[in-house]
């Protein structure tokens, strides 16, 4: 932005962009927010199970250079024990919030969640963010003219310092869940039982969707042992690991007017905190 | 007015385009610049993923379920240990780090349909896809109109894909949304008899095996086409 125009014209622009209930003013009073708008407002913006939507073309697309190395960077994160794949979700699929969950193309989520784990685990500051950026769009001023952009660290820095989990470490080897084969002790739910998803007042992360909370299912499968991800997701290595369970539902119970034959049904996996005994 | 003349006209009065570099572009080339000065990774750790992740691709996974469709104790394996099963069609889950790839785990089920039931996965609450069998997953897979409704309105959905079901076979939404990541194993189709495992790899679409198609002779493309073409697509 240049000038007093181009400056007004942003400003319009961002006005149109709306992320609230029509029905309920900007900036309401608490009298205004009834318990379930709270709801609402505090649903993990990733769980869209079962939201309302209209048919619409199924396709696909080619990917972008950008998104590949993108992919790549978290991944190699990941690797090095900078994160583990849990935090990078919470980062860029709730922390982003709605408007720029549904408002901008998946990867870029993948890469403002990078930019975000380098400041709040204190790797980069915001100064040395900043003029990195302001550096590299130097860089191309002039446009590409055919080039592709390219990554010119200006050296290798000495990694022996820098912090990272145990994870990355113990799980050599084995491979993630295994890593924590044993850890759990007794299964409390067995193959054939009846469970209750609990409807647990989850605020800021969580993997079990809303909508098979207080549902009923059967247990199909144990599965493994793990931490649960509304563990792992703030980087807790101190988080006991506890069972995973694969449970079938009956869709024509789990859903409100279910259109289809009695005996069609939907799986997921929930970790044990999430399950109570049925009957 | 002549060719050269418009031409010339042309190259007076039209400003150049300038292909400009993305917000998107800038901002992962800063934070890769980052980390490596930083020592978080190296040049080398990030080639190396790299490599790895332009190799990934649904060819392992339909070469699986063909080598399951002809061998009975295979299959078997693939259903009671789907890991060790990739392992044969050189997937080792463990690669490229030594404990997998960081967002895929190294928890893998395959799920065989049967006459009475039809398997069709979903991650709602992401994407979460068995990428080293299959590679990246395809864009609608990610989106949330796919997410919202195949939970939901499952018969809907695959309708959409062109797949009609029948009332008595069971459609079963796998929601991969924890550590395990799933594949479908179609059953194999008829007018197959005596078919190689290279012809039958070849029906075996990626779409076929997340479930929201069947493998049919004569047909090897996926439902879902290519719409959209990227400014700069992955380097060849």
């Amino acid at each position: 932005m240049t000038d007093a125009a181009e400056r007004a014209q942003q400003l319009a622009l961002v006005s149109r962009l709306k992320t609230i209930f029509p029905e309920v003013p900007e900036w309401p009073t608490p009298d205004m927010i009834t318990h379930d708008h709270y709801l609402a407002y505090m649903k993990t913006s990733h769980d869209v199970g079962g939201e309302l939507d209209y048919p619409h073309p199924y396709e696909n697309k080619e990917e972008e250079q950008w998104e590949l190395m993108t992919y790549v960077l978290c991944e190699v994160l990941g690797m090095r024990g900078i994160w583990v794949s849990e935090e990078r979700r919470r980062l860029a699929n709730v922390d982003v919030g709605r408007a720029i969950y549904l408002g901008l193309p998946y990867y870029s989520r993948w890469l403002w969640s990078v930019g975000r784990l380098l400041m709040e685990k204190k790797h980069i500051s915001w100064g040395e963010l900043t003029d990195r950026l302001a550096e590299v769009q130097a860089r191309y001023a002039g446009g590409l003219n055919g080039q592709r952009p390219k990554a010119e660290p200006k050296f290798e820095g000495d990694g022996s310092g820098v912090s990272r989990n145990k994870h990355h470490l113990e799980a050599a080897g084995v491979g993630d869940p295994q890593c924590f084969a044993g850890q759990a002790g007794v299964a409390k739910f067995n193959v054939g039982d009846k469970v209750k998803v609990r409807d647990l007042p989850a605020m800021f992360y969580t993997r079990t969707p809303e909508y098979c909370r207080g549902a009923e299912g059967t247990i199909a499968e144990v599965t493994y042992e793990s931490p649960a991800p509304e563990d792992e997701a703030w980087d807790r290595e101190d988080a006991e690991s506890e069972w995973f369970y694969i449970v079938r539902f009956n869709q024509a119970e789990l859903w409100d007017n279910y259109t289809g034959p009695k005996n069609d049904t939907l799986q997921t996996e929930i970790p044990e905190r999430w399950l109570e005994a049925v009957g | 007015m002549s060719e050269h003349g418009h031409d010339h006209d042309h190259s007076r009065t039209v400003k150049p385009m300038v292909d400009e570099i993305t917000d998107f572009e800038v901002l992962e080339i800063a934070l890769r610049e980052l980390c490596i000065e930083k020592g978080l990774f190296t040049a080398e750790d990030h080639r190396l993923f790299t490599e790895y992740a332009e190799h990934i691709g649904p060819t392992p996974g339909a070469r699986l379920v063909a080598k399951a469709w002809l061998d009975p104790d295979f299959k078997e394996l693939a259903i009671s240990d789907a890991v060790a099963a990739a392992k044969e069609v050189g997937i080792d889950w463990l690669e490229p780090t030594g404990f997998g790839t960081p967002s895929d785990f190294v928890a893998f089920k395959i799920l065989a349909d049967t006459p009475t039931v039809h398997n069709v996965i979903v991650c709602a609450l992401c994407s979460c896809y068995p990428r080293p069998i299959l590679g990246n997953s395809p864009e609608w897979y990610r989106t949330p109109n796919y997410r919202r409704r195949i939970v939901r309105w499952p018969r809907q959905v695959l309708s959409e894909f062109g797949l009609q079901l029948p009332d008595d076979v069971e459609v079963r939404v796998e929601d991969s949304n924890q550590k395990h990541r799933f594949m479908v194993m179609p059953m194999r189709p008829e007018g197959t008899d005596g078919w190689t495992e290279d012809q039958l790899t070849e029906i075996i679409t990626r779409d076929c095996l997340i479930g929201v198609a069947l493998p049919r002779p004569g047909i090897t493309t996926n439902v879902t086409p290519l719409v959209r073409a990227a400014i700069r697509p992955i380097e060849a």
